[in-house]
């Protein structure tokens, strides 16, 4: 074990992640490493490995090649019960037969410690997670929130390594939902534990994250904080999976270093790629609908649209645009003055956007 | 509004009614006869003599039939709690492991004594009892449990395994999760929340064991007669309503084993 002053060694690290069900391969060569007391989310849809990666850090399965390590030691092998690892399940699996002090308890329990500290832990539990009236309640008779709040104590009370949430929010309605992930920030904040997320929802990743890995088809496809994710994505799958997205066509016709001049139909834009794509190759440029501006005039560095659809959404009006060469485009802007008139369908615009808003896409 | 397209109704199909009063009467009439029969005051099993507990006195005197009842009531429950045991872990082994090769074989080959008739069992067990009992000399109660706890583990099976499959893996996953090694698993999560599908499996075992008379007639040596048995070999001599009491007592513990059953499998839902 090393030292508790050891801040630079990451509190997991995947190495060359395999995970083969059969002949079914769910995880392809996954490399990850999550820094400690970081809120880290795996965000991908069903089926891209997420769920899995997740199990395998928690010692339910074993990988089928490659390391993971804890605070720099290989535990691909170690059972769940010797890991410093605790789990919220998607279910919250809370036993059905304890109570909830019994619950928060059963892992210092089952650690051996005395009753004298697991009593004084699980008070301190319940205080942090605001339940101290239904210590003696079973957990059945607990709402969907509160039962997640026993959930989140439960794992907490051994004071893990790193806690593991399995789409934990997905049985709570709305509101409760945007409650529990200001309290998830706020706990990780106050425990200092290394959380890691799993979740679908894009939402909740950026709202909580300090870093996110997108996944999809058992590969990790990018890492990085949300706005690296939303405004600089690896590849149309992360572009499309994160928020709304526009994508053209397009032939690079100069570059300037990252700068690309970008031929499309009917002009050209002036597009940033963090890779350098030659002249001549044929690119895709991914463009946010709430990046870009309607203007009525020809002005330079703006591509002609005909607008087909207008829908009025009192905070802001969508544009539904068609490019010259017959892709759809998608404009969302917002209505700052009530003197605004938006433009009419079927009216001939132009589409403005600037270079750093104007993505280009390696596939 | 209710709808005007008829549904499919049993109730109303012709005949429905008499048919089921006909299967009740034939299904309940003998035993309300043998329970009536038991507080009668005649020495006779057929003829009305007035209300009487004479019949019960002299059963609850009778020393063979304490004797068997003693020895019914014994069979039943260490039998009962050996299936249990067996039973449970069988039905542990068979759904928290991975599905394998042959796990259907096995499945079959532990519901057995369900699809074998008694009378095959009795007689293939009478054989076999009657060589070791050569062999070793011992004639004691061992082979009368042995035989009751074998018939009776697929009846202690089918609760349990059901209880196990409906219980969410997660449970056992998460006492993993919080430090818990298999046993302490087992002890603090999968047991307690397996209670009431084993106890359901013990009582129906339990009863079961209580009302063998095929078995326990070819396995049985001389002076080790169960309730069920002695009753068959009165038949053989003159009867007295002492049969219907001591049936009737044996009725009511039939009765009350299989209501607990019900009322705790009803629990889990």
């Amino acid at each position: 074990m090393k030292p508790e002053t050891d801040f630079k060694t990451p509190s997991v690290a995947a190495e060359g992640i395999v995970k083969d069900f059969g002949t079914f391969t769910a995880l392809k060569r996954v490399d990850l490493t999550i820094d400690q007391n970081e809120f880290f989310t795996l965000l991908g849809p069903s089926g891209c490995g997420k769920t899995t990666l997740l199990r395998l850090i928690a010692g339910f399965e074993a990988p089928t090649e490659g390391e993971i390590k804890l605070m720099g030691e290989n535990i691909a092998t170690l059972p769940p019960f010797k890991r410093s690892i605790n789990t919220v399940f998607q279910n919250y699996a809370l036993f059905p037969h304890m109570t909830v002090s019994e619950n928060i308890g059963f892992g210092l329990k089952m650690l051996g410690k005395p009753r004298a500290e697991i009593a004084a832990r699980v008070d301190e539990m319940l205080a942090l997670v605001k339940l101290q009236d239904f210590a003696k309640r079973r957990t059945g008779q607990l709402s969907g929130g509160q039962q997640q709040r026993v959930a989140l104590a439960r794992a907490l009370a051994p004071s893990p390594r790193v806690l593991l949430l399995d789409e934990p929010l997905s049985a709570l309605d709305y509101k409760l939902r945007k409650e529990m992930q200001v309290e998830l920030k706020r706990l990780q904040t106050e425990t200092g534990i290394t959380f890691i997320f799993v979740t679908h929802d894009q939402e909740e990743a950026l709202t909580m994250s300090d870093r996110i890995a997108v996944m999809s088809a058992g590969e990790v496809l990018q890492v990085g904080d949300a706005r690296a994710i939303y405004d600089r994505p690896a590849n149309r799958f992360v572009a499309d999976f994160i928020g709304e997205a526009n994508f053209l066509e397009g032939r690079v016709e100069s570059r300037e270093g990252t700068q690309h001049r970008v031929a499309l139909a009917g002009g050209t834009l002036a597009a940033t790629g963090d890779v350098p794509v030659d002249p001549g190759a044929a690119v895709t440029v991914m463009i946010r609908p709430e990046h870009v501006q309607i203007v009525a005039e020809k002005t330079e560095g703006g591509l002609p649209a005909l607008l087909e659809r207008t829908v009025f959404l009192g905070t802001d009006t969508h544009y539904y645009l068609r490019m010259q060469d017959g892709a759809e485009f998608i404009a969302r802007e917002q209505n700052r003055s009530a003197t605004v008139t938006p433009f009419a369908p079927g009216a001939n615009v132009h589409i403005m956007v600037d270079a750093q808003s104007t993505r280009l896409l390696r596939d | 509004m209710p709808s005007k397209v008829k549904s499919f109704n049993l109730r109303r199909m012709p005949g429905f009614t008499p048919i089921a009063l006909a299967i009740f009467v034939i299904l309940y009439a003998p035993i309300v006869s043998l329970v009536v029969y038991s507080f009668n005051s005649e020495s006779s099993v057929g003829v009305w003599g007035g209300w009487s507990l004479r019949w019960y006195v002299s059963a609850w005197n009778n020393e063979a039939i304490q004797r068997a009842t003693l020895n019914s009531i014994q069979i039943a429950i260490i039998s009962g709690a050996a299936a249990t045991v067996m039973a449970l872990m069988a039905a542990l082994a068979m759904t928290r492991t991975r599905p394998y090769r042959g796990l259907t074989t096995k499945y079959a080959l532990l519901n057995q004594p369900l699809m074998v008739p008694e009378i095959v069992t009795g007689v293939a067990l009478l054989i076999v009892f009657a060589r070791i009992k050569v062999w070793t000399g011992y004639t004691g109660p061992a082979y009368i449990f042995l035989a009751h706890t074998a018939f009776c583990i697929p009846f202690a099976y089918l609760p349990i395994r059901a209880r196990l499959i409906g219980m969410d893996l997660t449970y056992e996953r998460a006492a993993a999760d919080l430090y818990a090694p298999p046993w302490a698993t087992f002890r603090y999560v999968t047991l307690p929340l397996l209670a009431p599908g084993a106890l359901a499996g013990f009582l129906l075992a339990f009863a079961i064991s209580l009302d063998n008379v095929v078995i326990s007639e070819f396995v049985k040596s001389g002076g080790q007669d169960t309730l069920p048995t002695y009753m068959l070999g009165q038949l053989r001599r003159d009867m007295t309503p002492e049969v219907n009491a001591a049936a009737t007592v044996l009725l009511v513990i039939s009765i009350l084993a299989v209501s607990v059953f019900f009322v705790f499998n009803r629990k889990k839902n």
